[in-house]
């Protein structure tokens, strides 16, 4: 009598295996990064695991080493993980939803129009009775750098969906339009800033994961976690919508709804990430890029393994842009952009007949 | 069990492009809509699986189409469109798999076999890791039917009939693989399932079709059997051309042999 094989292996272009064995070395790979991201500072010798271990009374640790680990490496180093994650994601979540390798969060405007958001926000908050500062402050940032980034999408999506098609290059034109009107705006309040505020407003052009507190960490995280937390549930009508949308809607998704949320999640995780560390450019682009030559673009694998490698990277580019010039530093954007600019290139390249720009 | 329409009407701008359509198909029989280029009959099939907004009742299985949400939808029916795009480097077998996305019901095992029976199927077995986007017209053709068969597997699910909907299925194949896939959309309503095929090739037609419906210039011009619809008299005024239909020997049912082209024009003339 015949036995059927089972577990035979998977078979010939199914790659769902190759991305589970992925995510496996994406999370050692994450483990190590942070561990180095908090083990390695301009600040020398540290005692680390003390530090650590100090806040649950289990060893002793001097109060250099706890500030140095708990209020600095610490809320850098969880706020390179989420931003990483963050942009990486949004960054896949758009370019399933534009069903195009190009979306990306910083080029496509969505950055600007959170970073328009975050601007006013800092502008406005002088404006605002002191009480009330105090109260709302942390949080008024953030909300306003994510209805930034999210109306900037849906503007952008309005205006280069034409007929169930969207067009890249609409897209990236107005994606222009909207950075260059969110530099005037920015260049307007740099003109007649304060110091305090000059210091805050240049931070956003440059992106820099120096300087996070717990409390804008706190403001920020909650943004970033529900759409990391939501963009698994979309990997099915992402892959769907590769098909088209009218495709999708015979698959059974209900594209309108989907195409809600996930601009919804993107924008929540790209308006926070601006809103926390300010323009970090390229990661959204280059990891979901890199991931899908390596596993194929099924959604299921590619959201969660890009939040690692996007963790990574951010998270590498630092540990660069601390080493380069040290003991100075580097802002982060400009690491990123240095890495990003020739791989996105590559991409353009490679793509080039598909452009239609 | 039926697929019932009445009175389809869809407008772009202010072009009528559906005129008040009628439509039925009979679950266990192939339904195949005929008609010149642009007489709608792709926006008809779209009218019938709700891709697009139009005016009149489409009602599948006795249920209001309208009152039905695209997850209960798609357990229903699978569509082929005319021209499918893919916007991201999928292999053959990640394709047919998203055919799985509205689910399947039974077991988990039988699911995880089902990609590669549809290829196996549509003639592709062994293609299962080449990319989509590398294959040639008519093998990416096959690919989506295998995805869209893969949809609606059983073509029975709870004494229910699943319905097919395709829209030029054959346009990219050689006469050999048109046959395959005819002989596919006959067993599927053979097996108790309903197919709506859009088809160009009259031949074809008159071989597989239960039931025809001519359309021309938005409006049914003749619905009935193959033998009623492809007449001499009906065909060459739809297609402007002149055409005349034949009985061949072995099987009865009629044949179109197009006659030469300046008879065309003479007709169109006319
Ligand atoms: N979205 C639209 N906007 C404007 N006109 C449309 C639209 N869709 C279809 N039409 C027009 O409606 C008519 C019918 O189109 P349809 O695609 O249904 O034709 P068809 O019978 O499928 O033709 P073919 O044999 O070429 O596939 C055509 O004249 C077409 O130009
Ligand atoms: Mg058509």
């Amino acid at each position: 009598m015949a036995i059927p094989v089972r577990g035979a292996g998977p078979l010939a272009g199914d790659r769902r295996r190759r991305a589970a064995r992925l995510r496996l070395l994406l999370g050692a790979g994450l483990a190590a990064a942070m561990l180095l991201s908090l083990g390695w500072g301009a600040a020398g010798e540290t005692d680390v695991t003390a530090a650590l271990l100090a806040r649950a009374g289990l060893a002793e640790a001097s109060l250099r080493d706890s500030v140095i680990v708990w209020d600095i490496r610490l809320p850098r180093m969880l706020a390179g993980v989420l931003v990483g994650a963050a942009l990486a994601v949004s960054g896949a979540v758009m370019q399933g939803l534009f069903r195009n390798p190009l979306a990306d969060p910083g080029l496509v405007g969505v950055s600007s129009g959170a970073g328009l958001g975050a601007v006013l926000a800092i502008a406005g908050t002088g404006l605002l009775p002191a009480a009330l500062q105090s109260f709302v402050g942390p949080w008024l940032l953030p909300l306003s750098a994510f209805a930034g980034g999210w109306l900037a999408v849906l503007l952008l999506y309005r205006m280069a969906t034409q007929n169930g098609r969207t067009s890249v290059a609409t897209m990236l034109l107005a994606g222009i339009a909207l950075g260059a009107l969110s530099g005037a705006l920015t260049g307007l309040l740099v003109y007649r800033a304060t110091d305090d505020e000059l210091r805050d407003l240049t931070f956003w052009n440059m992106g820099s994961v120096a300087g996070v507190t717990w409390a804008r960490l706190g403001a920020a995280a909650p943004f970033i976690l529900a759409a990391l937390a939501a963009a698994p549930f979309l990997a099915r009508s992402l892959n769907a919508l590769a098909l088209g949308e009218a495709a999708a809607l015979h698959l059974g998704i209900d594209v309108q709804r989907m195409k809600r949320i996930a601009i919804l999640a993107a924008a929540a995780s790209a308006g926070a990430s601006v809103a926390l560390t300010g323009g970090i450019g390229f990661v959204g682009i280059v990891v979901p890029h890199l991931l899908r030559l390596v596993q194929g673009p099924d959604h299921h694998g590619l959201l969660v393994n890009a939040g690692l490698a996007g963790a990574i990277l951010l998270l590498l580019a630092d540990a660069v842009s601390r080493s380069i010039i040290a003991p100075a530093e580097l802002p982060i954007g400009i690491v990123t952009a240095c890495l990003g600019g020739p791989v996105f290139l590559w991409i353009v390249l490679r793509s080039r007949a598909q452009l239609e720009l | 069990m039926e697929l019932r329409a009445e009175n389809l009407r869809v407008t772009a701008g202010r072009r009528e492009i559906l005129r008040g359509v009628d439509f039925a198909a009979r679950a266990g029989e192939v339904a195949v809509i005929a008609g010149p280029n642009g007489s709608g009959k792709t926006t008809l099939l779209r009218a019938l699986t709700g891709e697009i907004a139009h005016g009149g009742r489409v009602a599948l299985n006795g249920r209001d189409c309208a009152a039905l949400r695209p997850a209960e939808l798609a357990l229903l029916r699978a569509v082929l469109p005319q021209a499918a795009a893919l916007s991201f480097p999928f292999t053959a077998l990640e394709v047919v798999r998203l055919g799985l996305t509205a689910g399947v019901p039974g077991t988990r095992a039988a699911t995880g076999r089902l990609p590669a029976m549809a290829l196996a199927r549509v003639g592709l077995a062994g293609f299962e890791g080449r990319h989509f986007h590398d294959l040639s017209g008519g093998e990416k053709q096959r690919v989506q039917l295998a995805r869209v068969l893969v949809q609606i597997w059983e073509p029975v699910l709870d004494g229910a009939p699943r319905w097919l909907f395709l829209d030029e299925p054959v346009s990219a194949l050689d006469i050999g693989h048109q046959l395959q896939v005819m002989a596919i959309a006959r067993d599927y309503a053979r097996a108790g399932g309903g197919v709506v095929a859009v088809l160009h090739d009259l031949n074809l037609t008159a071989m597989h079709a239960d039931r025809v419906t001519l359309l021309d210039g938005g409006r049914v011009r003749s619905a009935g059997t193959p033998a009623e619809v492809l007449t001499d008299a009906t065909l060459s005024a739809a297609y402007h051309c002149r055409l005349r239909t034949n009985t061949p020997p072995p099987a009865g049912g009629p044949w179109i042999l197009p006659q030469a082209a300046d008879h065309c024009q003479e007709e169109a003339a006319e």
